[in-house]
């Protein structure tokens, strides 16, 4: 008998994050596409002031975790504010079990 | 090891602490210097100092020097940087203690109480090097008081020159700015000294 297990995996987000001047997008994005899941990240500016910079960040990848970006961002000083967008793909995966 | 220095320089980079250590590192080695130079001619001005006295006096004042640029740099930089720290998590509403800016800026205070105190005991080391020399006999007693001499109007043209090569200056004119303050306060040192008094 064959059964179906269907995972979603992460394929991009969009987020909203408030970060101070420094460390500054280049670093943050290199952080971020070290870590496992991600293919590729892209960062701009959208505010700043005197203090901190809002940006938006974009991720794209084969399975994003979003605790493991999270946990980054803050790491860095960095927060996120809204996850704006969200891209899911399903995985399938194929088990076989014996006949009774 | 080799990963503990590269963060702690990215520390260093990211708390922009480089500006403030190289003002620290002029400023207190040309203190170390100037105190050598009004030891040595202070106790050279009636007579050759007792290599026994510069290095004891310059051993204190070094070490005093030295506690003092260390503490005083660590404590001045730590309040600084905390309050940087508060206005920064006020702005991000979020507490930062736990991210790379509350260890920067530790790293910050670390880096900067080094260079305060290491700076002027090494500048007032280097001319204490003679008279040890003289002490054990390995050069002449004679000696010590020219070189070490030199080595202090050397450091001084040094930081001169480094200041104008910061500020891109000529080093050259710098330099010899800096040692004409020496040359200056050594006169005046010696004129003191010679003083008959009583």
């Amino acid at each position: 008998m064959k059964s179906c297990l269907v995972a979603t995996q992460i394929r991009k987000i969009l987020l909203d994050v408030l970060k101070p001047h420094e460390p500054q997008i280049q670093e943050l994005a290199s952080k971020l596409g070290a870590l496992p899941g991600i293919s590729e990240v892209s960062i701009s500016l959208a505010e700043i002031d005197q203090s901190t910079e809002s940006i938006k960040v974009s991720i794209d990848g084969t399975d994003i975790s979003i605790d493991s970006v999270r946990k980054t961002l803050e790491e860095l000083g960095a927060v996120i504010h809204s996850i704006d967008q969200v891209s899911v793909a399903k995985k399938k995966k194929t088990s076989r079990s014996r006949q009774a | 090891m080799l990963a503990w220095i590269r963060r702690f320089r990215e520390y260093l980079r990211l708390s922009g602490v480089a500006s403030i250590s190289r003002r620290y590192f002029v400023m207190n080695s040309f203190d170390g210097a100037m105190t050598m130079l009004g030891v040595i001619l202070g106790a050279s001005a009636t007579g050759p100092a007792d290599p026994r006295f510069v290095i004891g006096a310059g051993l204190g004042a070094s070490f005093a020097m030295g506690v003092s640029g260390f503490s005083g740099a660590y404590m001045t930089e730590r309040a600084e940087r905390k309050k940087r720290l508060r206005k920064l998590r006020r702005a991000m509403l979020f507490d930062l203690r736990s991210t790379v800016h509350a260890k920067a800026s530790f790293a910050a205070s670390i880096w900067a109480a080094v260079i305060d105190g290491t700076s002027p005991a090494i500048a007032a080391a280097i001319p204490m090097i003679p008279y040890a020399l003289a002490l054990f006999q390995i050069a002449p007693s004679w000696s010590a008081f020219p070189v070490s001499m030199v080595s202090i109007f050397a450091t001084l043209f040094v930081l001169g020159a480094f200041l104008g090569k910061i500020s891109k200056e000529n080093v050259m004119a710098a330099g010899l700015r800096m040692l004409a303050v020496g040359v200056i306060t050594g006169v005046i040192v010696w004129a003191l000294g010679s003083l008959r008094i009583g």
